[in-house]
């Protein structure tokens, strides 16, 4: 049979055994090529319906002596194919993972007083029970995958992808995406940026929360090429121009030929205790690092960094007495006062010079670019922060965790004006954090803002879009707070348990996860899908933008198409 | 109904019950009936009830154990009891179904047929119009034969519905009742491979 004949909901088996627990067994009725690991199913059974997902599909023959031997050697060609067709199968395992009452059929004497006491379309519910023997299963068609998914609005049901078998559309709904944390995941190179992008462009075309993207690699907010094919890829900024706000790092940072809508320097004032000690690890800070900084604080409060900054290492006078004691603009004459180990003082400071060079860390910015980002989001604009040349390790870990501190205490102060009726309901926020193992990691967690956001932000209207190639490696309290996880390609077996934690039917998921194809499969699970789906993602080219923002028409020229893209159109 | 479309005689009923029957006919009528061929014995009540041969038998006697011991035998004496004894070949019959009021049905009749009712070889047309009906399920009482050589039985009545069904441009009709067998005996591997394995040889043939 081939693919094309499989129409709207064709029949594939029906079910033989199994149950909540072990997973449904259907016995396939066509070619096991026509279904494939991952594949939607619907299952009715009396009134109602079950939504199941194939987790395996399994050889099997009525006695192991039909499979064990070759029938077409022993018997004629024709004998031996009747023999096949009635003694070897294919198993399928179904996962059922919802139901949903639908009722007698519509011709039916029952269904008009069943229709009386259900006015409304009941929805469906996790799977409670299971279908009869018997029960047909079918390929979910276009109209089950909207009733699970949704149907596409071009707003906040947003088309992800479609199934892998039939193109069938599967949407997303953003709103609930954004209601907890979630996570984009998959190997270099599985596309997961372009799906990142998808989902930004689909977040702010339905502008229900504002972003605040960390684009560490400068590849969000301008336009580029893509490493893997050199076509051009749209920055966010090309195409929302109005409500992204490009701001770049540090003064004087260019983006190509685009201009950041404005620089973010920080003040020193800004930077506190906390910052720093977030950054232990890789300042390589010691123990005692933190009793040296509370006495700074204490003592210079919100200047701290700047009179640090100003002390001398080593510098000495003669005394009265001829011998050398530390100068009083030194950092060992400080330490001595302030009762601190000099020769601990002088190596945190050694240690800060890193800091203290940094050229976006000023004492008196040009402006105040940390309250501009906070104004953009609360604006209902979208920032993408791009960190141009310093996109090391150091500069992302604390400009993100700066930011991220004074989101923090903005929303947290807005949501209480709020519940105590003081101010509007805040505008929930997503912040998009890459390569988010340096920011989660196990020893990083509990020094970061980041976990405290992916656990407890969620009420207070912050949640985080984690994208990352190595989910093993974020510190597994976070990960299982995950709601919503998109995941590509993965090889590393620790990583798909990683993605995996916390959920319920791992081992069908697990080897759904493990053969997804290397590019442009992913598999969307957790709290923020109705159930879980492979599919095949949507692609990120000029037909997302004409879908997406519409009445575009399609690009005639070179000049027509850069200028699509939002670039500026340098061939003349 | 041409005469030779006819039904052929071929014996007349010693002993019967519901599920087998036997028939007798002389040596010299032998050359008609063989294994696998489909047989029907008309009633008093003008039903029909239909079997196929499963088995003949040829019975001995003293005198027969006489001339078998003997040194040589004159052929007058071999002719003469083979000819004339009075001791019937035995025609062994199952019965896979009946007419009443003209309508065939594959399940077993009311009542057997009676001693002396008239054995019939059916002719072909009777052969495909009964083994057509009710999706071939007359082959399941084969299935029911013991310490017989069912697999053989099978390949011999197949070969010659199969010959009968092919004669009226019917070749669908042997794919079918390949299936059907194989529907009705993949739950017991050792006996419908044998089956399969005969009927592989005989299209080989």
């Amino acid at each position: 049979m081939e693919n094309q004949t499989l129409t709207q909901n064709t029949t594939i088996g029906y079910v033989i055994g199994g149950g909540l627990e072990a997973n449904l067994e259907v016995r396939l009725t066509v070619p096991p090529q026509e279904v494939q690991e991952g594949a939607f199913v619907v299952i009715d059974s009396n009134n109602w319906r079950f939504y199941g997902l194939v987790t395996d599909l399994r050889l099997t023959a009525i006695d192991e002596h039909y499979a064990n031997q070759l029938n077409s050697q022993r018997f004629a060609p024709h004998l031996a194919d009747y023999l096949n067709e009635q003694t070897l199968f294919t198993n399928l395992a179904v996962m059922p993972v919802l139901m949903k009452e639908k009722g007698p059929d519509l011709a039916s004497p029952d269904y008009s007083a069943w229709r009386r006491e259900h006015t409304e379309d009941p929805s469906p519910m996790p799977v409670k029970t299971i279908p009869n023997h018997h029960a047909a299963v079918k390929l979910a068609d276009r109209a089950d995958i909207a009733d699970i998914f949704g149907e596409e609005n071009n707003k906040e049901i947003f088309r992800v992808g479609s199934t892998r078998e039939q193109d069938h559309p599967v949407c997303l709904n953003l709103d609930k995406f954004v209601q907890r944390s979630s996570g984009i995941f998959g190997t270099t190179g599985s596309g997961k940026s372009f799906l990142a992008r998808m989902i930004l462009a689909g977040l702010i075309h339905a502008d229900h929360a504002s972003t605040l993207i960390f684009d560490m690699h400068n590849e969000y907010g301008i336009d580029s090429t893509s490493s893997d094919t050199g076509d051009a890829v749209v920055g966010l900024k090309g195409k929302f121009s109005n409500k992204v706000r490009l701001v770049g790092l540090g003064a004087g940072t260019k983006f190509g030929n685009q201009q950041p809508d404005y620089t973010l320097e920080v003040s020193h004032s800004d930077i506190t205790v906390e910052d720093v000690l977030q950054l232990t690890q890789i300042l390589n800070l010691k123990e005692t690092t933190a009793t040296t900084l509370d006495k700074l604080e204490s003592e210079f409060h919100e200047s701290w960094f700047t009179r640090f900054m100003q002390m001398n290492v080593g510098t000495v006078v003669e005394n009265e007495d001829g011998k050398t004691e530390p100068a009083p603009d030194s950092v060992a004459f400080w330490a001595r006062q302030a009762g601190i180990h000099p020769g601990a003082a002088e190596a945190l400071r050694s240690k800060l010079n890193r800091l203290f060079n940094r050229p976006y860390l000023t004492d008196a910015p040009a402006s105040s670019g940390l309250n501009a980002i906070i104004t953009s989001l609360q604006d209902k604009r979208h920032v993408v922060l791009s960190f141009g040349k310093y996109d090391n390790e150091l500069d992302y870990l604390l400009v993100t965790n700066l930011i991220t501190r004074k989101i923090r205490d903005t929303w947290e102060r807005s949501t209480e004006d709020f519940h105590s009726g003081n101010g509007q309901e805040p505008r929930p926020l997503v912040v998009v954090v890459e390569e988010a193992h340096k920011l989660l990691n196990r020893e990083m967690a509990s020094q970061t803002i980041f976990s405290t956001i992916a656990r407890e932000m969620r009420k207070y209207y912050v949640t985080l879009l984690i994208i990352d190639q190595r989910p093993s490696q974020i510190y597994d309290e976070v990960m299982s707070q995950l709601g919503t996880r998109i995941s590509g390609s993965l090889g590393d077996e620790n990583d798909i348990n990683a993605v995996l934690s916390g959920l319920p039917g791992r081992g069908g998921l697990r080897g759904m996860l493990a053969k997804l194809q290397p590019k442009e499969e992913v598999l969307m699970l957790g709290w923020g899908v109705p159930m879980p789906i492979p599919i095949r993602s949507r692609r990120y080219d000029l037909q997302f933008w004409v879908d997406l923002l519409g009445n575009e028409r399609r690009p005639q020229s070179t000049k027509e198409f850069n200028s699509f893209l939002g670039m500026d159109d340098d061939s003349d | 109904m041409s005469e030779t479309q006819k039904s052929i005689p071929i014996g007349k009923l010693l002993r019967a019950e519901n599920s087998n029957f036997v028939a007798g006919c002389r040596v010299r009528e032998l050359d008609t009936p063989a294994l696998g061929a489909l047989v029907k014995v008309k009633l008093e009540d003008q039903s029909e009830i239909y079997g196929l041969i499963t088995n003949i038998l040829i019975n001995d006697d003293s005198l027969v154990r006489q001339l078998v011991s003997g040194v040589s035998i004159p052929t007058e004496y071999t002719a003469d009891n083979r000819y004339n004894r009075n001791l019937p070949v035995e025609i062994h019959v199952l019965t896979v179904g009946y007419a009443q009021n003209g309508s065939i049905s594959h399940r077993l009749p009311p009542r057997p047929p009676l001693s002396l009712d008239e054995l019939h070889l059916c002719n072909p047309d009777e052969l495909c119009h009964f083994t057509s009906l009710n999706d071939q399920s007359y082959l399941r009482h084969i299935l029911r034969l013991l310490d017989q050589p069912v697999e053989e039985l099978l390949a011999a009545h197949l070969r010659q519905a199969k010959s009968a069904h092919e004669s009226a441009d019917d070749s669908a009709w042997y794919e079918q009742a390949c299936q059907k067998m194989i529907t009705l005996l993949r739950d017991d591997y050792p006996r419908l491979t044998t089956v399969l394995d005969v009927l592989t040889d005989l299209e080989r043939e």
